[in-house]
């Protein structure tokens, strides 16, 4: 259980963390487990199981992904620059996995917000399909991304977006009116 | 937190339950794989199984005997949930974020079945939102609204005021004095009209007398009205500081888990903020309640019997005002909101900026910045603007049309009066009460929200009385001379039930001996620790002191008897005297300066300009960590503690005042069992024996040259830190 301690080890283990590892289809291979999660060959090595993390994640969905390894003392394994260069089996396996790691639905339709003691009670239509979620009225419920683009945070810390206030009929933006 | 929701017959049905097997756990599964929201779908755990209930189906089974683990693990506001079978993992389904804790407790929820234990994980955490009505919960374990109704107002508030019964007493006798006296002010006047002045029917001196009536009148309403309400402001700050007495006493008798739960924060506005909204109320709110009320009703009912059809007249508005102040409230609130949004975002830009005003200079961002604030100001200005024309144009129309009521009742009236059906001194009564009315449906409107207020501080306020505290003295609890054996046996411990941070921990201590505790960060040495100290209470296993188990000795006995020095001191708000003698505010000065010099610390507290007595603490004279380190350990000196505890006690120092620390350490120490925690292993020595805590157990234990001998985690911990320190040189 115990690893001899070797500085040198040490020293070419952190040069390597500071080296960027771009994943491209030529030099990788990852496949869909049974259990429904996705492996990965790189060259000699091997992973039962990774996870995909991306680094912007508002703004470069399928750009800059990081491919991970599982588990306390997870490592980058390497990046793939842009979702769209890899295998189109690749690229559906790895969506499906963001999909399952990042969960913002994005509200399509407001259909009403009611304020009551401190909180909101909005009720929504999303992308993911209906949903009633309560939010803080103080404090950083709603954030904005940019001028147009909110990201709400409920008490669950659930998290929901609206791309673009713009988009939303007059009738939507009177019942924002409180939170832009 | 619910971990067992109810499933409907027909779900249950759909379980195929055996003989025998009983639904354990049940949280809903509320995401599909795709993420998308559904309703009845469920994650069951039997005392045998896992099964999966998805849109009236039971889509998944699994023998827990057959699993290796079951696992939430959380992801970005939503987690999976998925079994481990020979090293395979399977994804069952996804959740969203209002059940992540949920879903934490599952893991050991299931550790516990398969190891076929009775024992089932209960969560203490609270609800979001009211499991019955949806609302979302203030920080509170019931709601508010629910319970409320349940238990009702009334007794919550007689429980509150029953103390005062006197006060309280005088005040309902003035509120009765001011109502009477306010409806009776009108019918004098209509008497004075109608009586004296129309058609000189009276004198000079019956008009002087209800002149004079009317001026006492009226001085009596004012001087009742100002009785009640330095009464009531009497009566609320009065109650609220005994409620803030109370809540102080309570989380200092609470055990840390219950306050590490919770942030100062919250636990400050329970006793600052809620307890002032108490206050308030009663000053503000119950001082006019019942008048209002009484007065409402009674002004209603003698219009009614004065002219009944003109009083419905009246009231035909009344409906209309109701929902125009209420509407207008909201709009009210609504502008204020936005103001204050505006002017927390110009006020926030503004400290970002000015608190990094070096690094705007210094990367040249000055025109930059400048624009961004005036962007922010332009817009409250704008929000300002409009909020000022609102009320300095808009509102005085809109307080116009809510006093219509009073309008029609002249119009009608004075037909009445023109066609000799009614007197002008009766119509004038009658608009005075009209306005009276209208005056105060305001004010009603206003009244469910503050009583809501009022009832989720008072619960707020309640749910921390009602904590019982964790850790208190068994009945069998006595005192105890501390030799200083202390002997953990089999103790196991976490702060949350499903996630234990150490693990069947067993050693004994001699009355002298120093212990070293050594491990990566988040071991458990300080939860080791902990549990020496007796914050918290061992979930299994025991922990015994000379014997006895910890439980039954008597907690401030024990607490009196043990000495800490911590990496970071906290000192208090005083002098480094009264910081000194903390813990025996009776010792002698000299006792005390034995003590400092003892600590290394009666040199530099003498240098200090008021010796002594020099202030330190949030507001005081500055100490270095070094200076503070060294009333800690005068502090602990003076204390003659038993067991001492020493945590990281002397990491991040410099050279010099490490050395002097340690010297006054090593006094300290001497004869006394000893547990230190120490980051960098040199400083532990002295230490008589070493723990070594890994994966929630003790993994090695011995002197510092058996553990070198064992080559295993101590060995390589040391040799780390030796490289490290010949390549700083």
């Amino acid at each position: 259980m115990t690893e001899e301690f070797n500085l040198s080890q040490m020293e070419r283990e952190t040069e390597e963390m500071l080296k960027i590892r771009y994943l491209t289809k030529h030099n990788t291979v990852f496949k869909r487990t049974e259990g429904g999660f996705v492996s990965l060959s790189v060259g000699e090595e091997s992973y039962s199981r990774i996870q995909v993390i991306r680094m912007f994640p508002f703004m470069e969905k399928d750009r800059f992904i990081s491919v991970r390894s599982v588990g306390d003392k997870s490592k980058e394994i390497g990046i793939i620059e842009d979702l769209k260069d890899m295998e189109k089996e690749t690229v559906q396996l790895l969506t499906e996995q963001l999909n399952l790691r990042y969960f913002t639905p994005v509200i399509t339709k407001i259909r009403s917000v009611k304020e009551e003691y401190g909180f909101a009670y909005w009720d929504v239509i999303t992308d993911h399909g209906e949903c009633r979620f309560t939010i803080h009225m103080g404090g950083n419920a709603v954030v904005h991304l940019t001028e147009e683009r909110i990201l709400l945070s409920d008490i669950d810390e659930n998290r929901f977006e609206i791309p673009d206030v713009g988009q939303l009929t007059p009738a939507e933006r009177r019942k924002l009116d409180l939170f832009l | 937190m619910e971990l067992l929701y109810q499933l409907t017959d027909k779900n249950i049905e759909l379980l195929t339950l055996a003989q025998g097997e009983k639904i354990c756990y049940c949280f809903p599964l509320d995401l599909d794989r795709e993420g998308n929201f559904r309703d009845n779908s469920y994650t069951v755990v039997t005392d045998q199984r896992i099964l999966l209930l998805e849109e009236g189906s039971c889509t998944k089974a699994y023998r827990l005997s057959e699993l290796e683990k079951v696992v939430s693990e959380p992801q970005i506001s939503s987690g999976i949930l998925y079994v481990v079978t020979n090293g395979k993992e399977e994804i069952l389904g996804r959740y969203s974020a209002k059940h992540l804790t949920r879903y934490s407790y599952i893991m050991r929820g299931c550790l516990l079945l398969q190891r076929g234990e009775k024992e089932r994980v209960i969560s203490s955490e609270y609800e979001t939102a009211c499991l019955i009505c949806g609302r979302a919960l203030p920080g509170t374990k019931e709601c508010p609204k629910c319970t409320g109704k349940k238990e009702g107002l009334v007794s919550v508030f007689l429980t509150l005021i029953k103390p005062q019964w006197k006060l309280l007493c005088v005040i309902l006798l003035l509120m009765l004095t001011a109502t009477a006296v306010t409806l009776a002010n009108p019918a004098i006047q209509q008497h004075l009209m109608d009586d004296v002045l129309i058609g000189n029917k009276g004198n000079v001196q019956t008009a002087v007398l209800c002149l004079g009536l009317m001026f006492v009148m009226s001085l009596g309403i004012v001087f009742a009205n100002a009785g009640k309400s330095y009464l009531c402001s009497k009566l609320g700050s009065r109650i609220s500081a005994g409620l803030r007495k109370e809540l102080y006493v309570k989380i200092q008798l609470l055990s840390l888990s219950f306050i590490n739960e919770r942030s100062p924060g919250e636990l400050m506005n329970r006793i600052l903020y809620d307890t002032g909204r108490v206050r308030e109320f009663m000053g503000e709110t119950f001082c006019n309640m019942f008048t209002i009320i009484i007065l409402f009703a009674a002004d209603a009912l003698l219009m009614l019997i004065l002219d009944w059809k003109l009083a419905l007249l009246a009231f035909i508005f009344a409906p209309v005002a109701v929902f125009l102040s209420t509407s207008l409230r909201k709009y009210i609130r609504k502008i204020f909101h936005m103001q204050g949004e505006k002017a927390d975002k110009v006020n926030s830009g503004l400290q970002d900026a000015i608190s990094g005003m070096s690094v705007v200079k210094s990367y040249g961002q000055e025109e930059r910045e400048s624009e961004i604030f005036d962007r922010n100001t332009e817009e409250y200005a704008k929000v300002q603007r409009n909020n000022e024309v609102f009320f300095a144009v808009v509102y005085p129309f809109i307080g116009f049309v809510l006093e219509a009521g009073v309008y029609l009742v002249i119009y009608f009236g004075g037909v009445s009066v023109l066609n000799g059906r009614m007197t002008p001194g009766r119509l004038f009564q009658f608009i005075v009460y009209t306005a009276l009315l209208y005056q105060y449906i305001g004010w009603l409107t206003n009244m469910p929200r503050m009583l809501m207020n009022m009832v989720t501080s008072m619960e707020r306020i309640g749910d921390v009385l009602k904590q019982e505290p964790q850790i208190f003295d068994r009945e069998k609890a006595k005192y105890h001379k501390i030799q200083g054996n202390v002997e953990f046996d089999h103790a196991t411990f976490g702060y949350k039930s499903y996630e234990p941070v150490i693990e069947q921990i067993n050693f004994k201590v001699k009355p002298g001996e120093m212990i070293g505790i050594v491990g990566a960060s988040g071991a458990g040495k300080s939860t080791l620790i902990n549990l020496v100290m007796h914050l918290y209470e061992v979930d299994d296993g025991e922990i015994r002191v000379d014997g006895e188990n910890i439980m039954d000795i008597r907690l401030s006995d024990y607490h009196s008897q043990i000495g800490v020095v911590l990496q970071e001191t906290f000192l208090f708000s005083g002098t480094i005297l009264s910081n000194i003698r903390f813990a025996r505010p009776e010792a002698s000065y000299e006792e005390i300066i034995r003590a400092a010099k003892m600590a290394n610390a009666h040199d530099f507290i003498c240098r200090l300009p008021d010796g002594y007595q020099t202030y330190v603490g949030e507001k005081g004279h500055n100490l270095s960590g070094g200076e503070r380190q060294r009333v800690a350990i005068a502090r602990a000196i003076l204390n003659d503690p038993r067991i001492l505890i020493l945590d990281e006690a002397t990491a991040s120092l410099d050279t010099e005042s490490e050395y002097l620390i340690q010297k006054a350490l090593q006094r300290l120490t001497s004869g006394r069992t000893t547990f230190a925690i120490a980051h960098r292993l040199s400083t532990l020595k002295d230490a008589d024996r070493l723990i070594v805590i890994d994966g929630h157990r003790i993994a090695e234990s011995g002197t510092h040259g058996e553990l070198i001998e064992m080559k295993g985690i101590y060995y390589s911990l040391v040799k780390a830190q030796l490289m490290m320190q010949e390549n700083e040189n």
